[in-house]
């Protein structure tokens, strides 16, 4: 393979590691802020829409009581504003401006957040959540 | 046709060899994070979503930038580092730049040297150094992008696990981009090392990469 083809090759590996990232970032946010916009309206129900299939199963077994009513228990932040999104391949993160953050993996068809209500810990530890798949 | 083939089957080869490999890397890979993806209840992914992923692009930089550093480091040591016996090394006598007559530049380039190789100043420099400058470049370029799909991929798995994403920068101190980075370094050191000693007793009838079989094991810089 010639020095020209391999250059090449590079900068379109550079270009795809960062391409359209900035349009699945805006996706991942309005997805938390749906979640917490829902939480606000007492709307249990498209709350947990935006869930992880395994995050709401998990809430359902720890709560003993369908998602819409357990996710509703839950010391969450009610509405907000994304300020700080951020996605890695298929991984997202949602950072709400009054404070408190998101985690949300690529589903089949939107993101679906994994770990909601997370606040940093130590350095270089993962986040404390309060609702966490 | 067939005197094209013929005269460049070398080449040929390697490309076609190279291409079954890329593919058969790129199916292997999407197995493998498939395979992840179910056992994290994730979706699966498509080989079209794969083959332009960090994940896959990683992989295959983290190889080419070791083969590139392999080459720029061989053509460069075997200027003066001399190996007895070995067909990878010039002769005892012979190392260091060599005279332009032995190299054939300036007034004792031939009719038909390289343009370059007949004139004077920097582009006879550039060209006397023009395997190492190219064979470098690629091997900085393709560690660039190593790295750069290295901490996408690197930030997806700390994400995955709730954890802040980090820069490139400190990326580079990580554990994760020097383990990448030296697993690769440590095989290519060895391939070559175990060239140049292997080629001094070892033979290969027809090889240009051998000694002809009966040359003594003290020959040293000849070939096949």
């Amino acid at each position: 393979m010639g020095p020209r083809a391999v250059s090449l090759a590079c900068v379109l590996a550079i270009a795809v590691a960062g391409c359209g990232t900035g349009e699945r970032a805006d996706d991942a946010a309005a997805v938390a802020e749906r979640f917490h916009a829902a939480l606000g309206s007492g709307d249990g129900q498209a709350a947990c829409a935006q869930l992880s299939a395994e995050t709401a199963s998990k809430l359902e077994l720890q709560e003993q009581k369908p998602c819409e009513e357990a996710i509703l228990t839950l010391e969450l932040p009610k509405g907000g504003t994304v300020a700080v999104k951020r996605v890695e391949m298929r991984s997202a993160f949602a950072g709400l401006a009054e404070g408190g953050a998101d985690f949300l993996d690529e589903g089949p068809d939107s993101w679906r957040i994994s770990a909601a209500g997370c606040e940093p810990t130590a350095a270089e530890q993962p986040y404390e959540c309060e609702l966490e798949g | 046709m067939r005197r094209f083939l013929r005269e460049n089957s070398l080449s040929i080869v390697f490309l076609v060899l190279f291409l079954a490999a890329l593919s058969g890397q790129a199916i292997a890979g999407h197995a493998e994070i498939n395979e992840q993806q179910v056992r994290h209840g994730d979706p699966e992914i498509s080989l079209g979503r794969y083959v332009v992923s960090s994940d896959f692009g990683n992989g295959v930089l983290e190889n080419w930038q070791s083969e590139y550093l392999q080459f720029a480091l061989m053509i460069l040591l075997t200027v003066w580092l001399l190996q007895k016996g070995s067909p990878e090394s010039k002769e005892l006598d012979q190392g260091g730049r060599e005279t332009d007559e032995e190299q054939k530049v300036g007034e004792h380039a031939q009719r038909n040297s390289p343009k370059w190789a007949k004139v004077r100043g920097i582009r006879r420099m550039l060209y006397e150094n023009s395997l190492v400058l190219v064979m470098g470049t690629i091997w900085l370029g393709s560690w660039f992008a190593q790295s750069v799909t290295g901490v996408v991929a690197y930030n997806s798995e700390r994400l995955d696990h709730h954890m802040d994403t980090v820069g490139l920068w400190t990326y580079l101190g990580t554990g994760d981009f020097w383990d990448k980075t030296l697993q690769n370094w440590q095989s290519e050191f060895l391939a070559v090392g175990s060239m140049a000693i292997l080629s001094v007793y070892l033979r290969q009838r027809g090889s240009p990469e051998s000694k002809p079989v009966g040359a003594p094991h003290t020959a040293t810089g000849v070939e096949g």
